[in-house]
């Protein structure tokens, strides 16, 4: 690993003009990819920013309408909070497949998002959510919706300066879904396919990982289901609508046509779960 | 680019000085000679490195060293007290709970992770907490058993 200067920052304010100020500077925060990615020099910063510091980013905020999780929260604070399990049960199904309790007392949502891997195992659930990603800009803060945060492989809606804080996500009144991750091992694994298929508010909503450059809505499915009773007939034409609205790679994980099918079977098994529950 | 970092290791206070791109994994066996915990892949898959930070199991492959300011480290070599051997790690010794013994620390502090905050753990419970650790050698029945012993003796009280 070659080295870097590390700074600890008390305030974004700070942190943000460190990443303005330093070349090749970037934030840390759980640091299970970061520090990864560092060893394998597939990285390599003049500068990491930790953030962790920054005590306001550790919260989780309830609200009547809504749920704030801060950026250091981690995936395990996260997954035995009381409001997000009452309130975000596919959020928190998603969250308990990525990587080991290890791992996840580290790792924390907005990092992963962040570290934009097309099978990001937080981004499915936030998806079909509609969450808000929350960011601190020099210019102001601003909101992105989850929807636009991913723009490839590793690329996201960020501006040089800015730091994502937090995620927001809405209290439906009612959601009914799934997350379903297909892996060769059931703990410990990268998804195959990933997917959340949900009824939000009698509205479906389906997104995909690891089947495209970036987790993915199927909006077409989404427009076809609109006002449909979930007749075999109609899961069955969606799941083959879904098919040509992702677009999946041959790899060490799986064949092209294996995720196609999963993303299929993704379809019929979450509206099936809808539905009949 | 050097830091001074304050610490708890094994129950001592400890201030020692640290390179940035030093994980806590490399300071524990090359500065302290704390040499339980392993390198097994480096990347968060295989917990052999795993040790409790804040009472927490994590990777310690995964976290930079500079990351452990003020917080509370404990390794295998912090668990027994002098010469007395921790329960857990008598109970893996009796059932023969290790073959090659690389995973055996990493075990051994998922393990106690468990128990510290669930002193009677089921099977499932056991299963789940070492999900994090691979062994190559035993096929995990005897590791589980060994848990479950301290479980059932906990239970027992």
């Amino acid at each position: 690993m070659k080295n870097f200067d590390y700074y600890k920052p008390d305030t974004l304010k700070e942190a943000s003009e460190l990443l303005l100020k330093l070349d090749k500077s970037y934030i840390i925060n759980g640091g299970t990819d970061v520090v990864v990615r560092l060893r394998n020099e597939l990285m390599e910063p003049d500068a990491l920013i930790n953030i962790k510091e920054i005590k306001s980013l550790h919260e989780i905020i309830e609200e009547e309408e809504s749920i704030t999780v801060g950026a250091c929260v981690t995936m395990n604070e996260m997954a035995h909070h009381k409001a997000v399990i009452h309130d975000f049960g596919i959020l928190v199904d998603a969250v308990h497949y990525a990587g080991s309790g290890q791992v996840r007392n580290l790792a924390t949502m907005a990092g992963n998002i962040c570290n934009a891997s097309p099978l990001a195992d937080s981004a499915t659930p936030l998806l079909v959510y509609d969450a808000k990603v929350l960011v601190y800009s020099p210019n102001g803060d601003r909101e992105i919706p989850i929807t636009e945060f991913f723009k490839g492989v590793r690329k996201i809606a960020l501006e040089k300066g800015e730091i994502v804080t937090g995620v927001r996500i809405n209290k439906y009144k009612s959601v009914k879904g799934v997350f379903r991750k297909f892996s060769r091992r059931k703990e410990v694994d990268l998804s195959t396919v990933c997917s959340s298929v949900a009824s939000v508010d009698g509205e479906i909503k389906i997104a995909f990982g690891s089947v495209a450059p970036i987790p993915l809505r199927a909006y077409k499915t989404e427009e076809f289901l609109k006002d449909k009773e979930l007749t075999d007939e109609v899961i069955k034409e969606a799941s083959k609508i879904a098919r040509t609205e992702v677009s999946p790679i041959d790899d060490i994980r799986a064949s092209k046509e294996y995720r196609l099918d999963m993303v299929e079977l993704s379809v019929v098994r979450g509206l099936e779960h809808i539905r009949d529950n | 680019m050097k830091h001074k970092i304050s610490f708890i290791l094994n129950n001592e206070k400890i201030t020692h000085e640290v390179e940035s791109n030093k994980t806590l994994l490399s300071v524990l066996r090359e500065d302290f000679d704390f040499t339980g915990a392993k390198e097994g892949c480096g990347m968060g898959e295989c917990g052999a490195c795993t040790v409790l930070v804040n009472g927490q199991p994590i990777n310690s492959c995964m976290m930079l060293a500079v990351d452990i300011e003020g917080k509370e480290v404990l390794t295998i070599e912090g668990l027994s007290r002098g010469d007395v051997l921790d329960d857990l790690q008598i109970s893996f010794i009796e059932n023969g709970a290790l073959q090659c013994g690389y995973c055996t620390p990493g075990m051994i502090m998922s393990a106690k992770a468990l128990l510290n905050e669930n002193p009677t753990p089921t099977e499932e419970d056991v299963k789940h907490a070492i999900s994090g650790n691979l062994c190559r050698c035993t096929g995990y029945q005897k590791i589980v058993k060994a848990i479950m012993v301290v479980a059932d003796k906990n239970n027992n009280q």
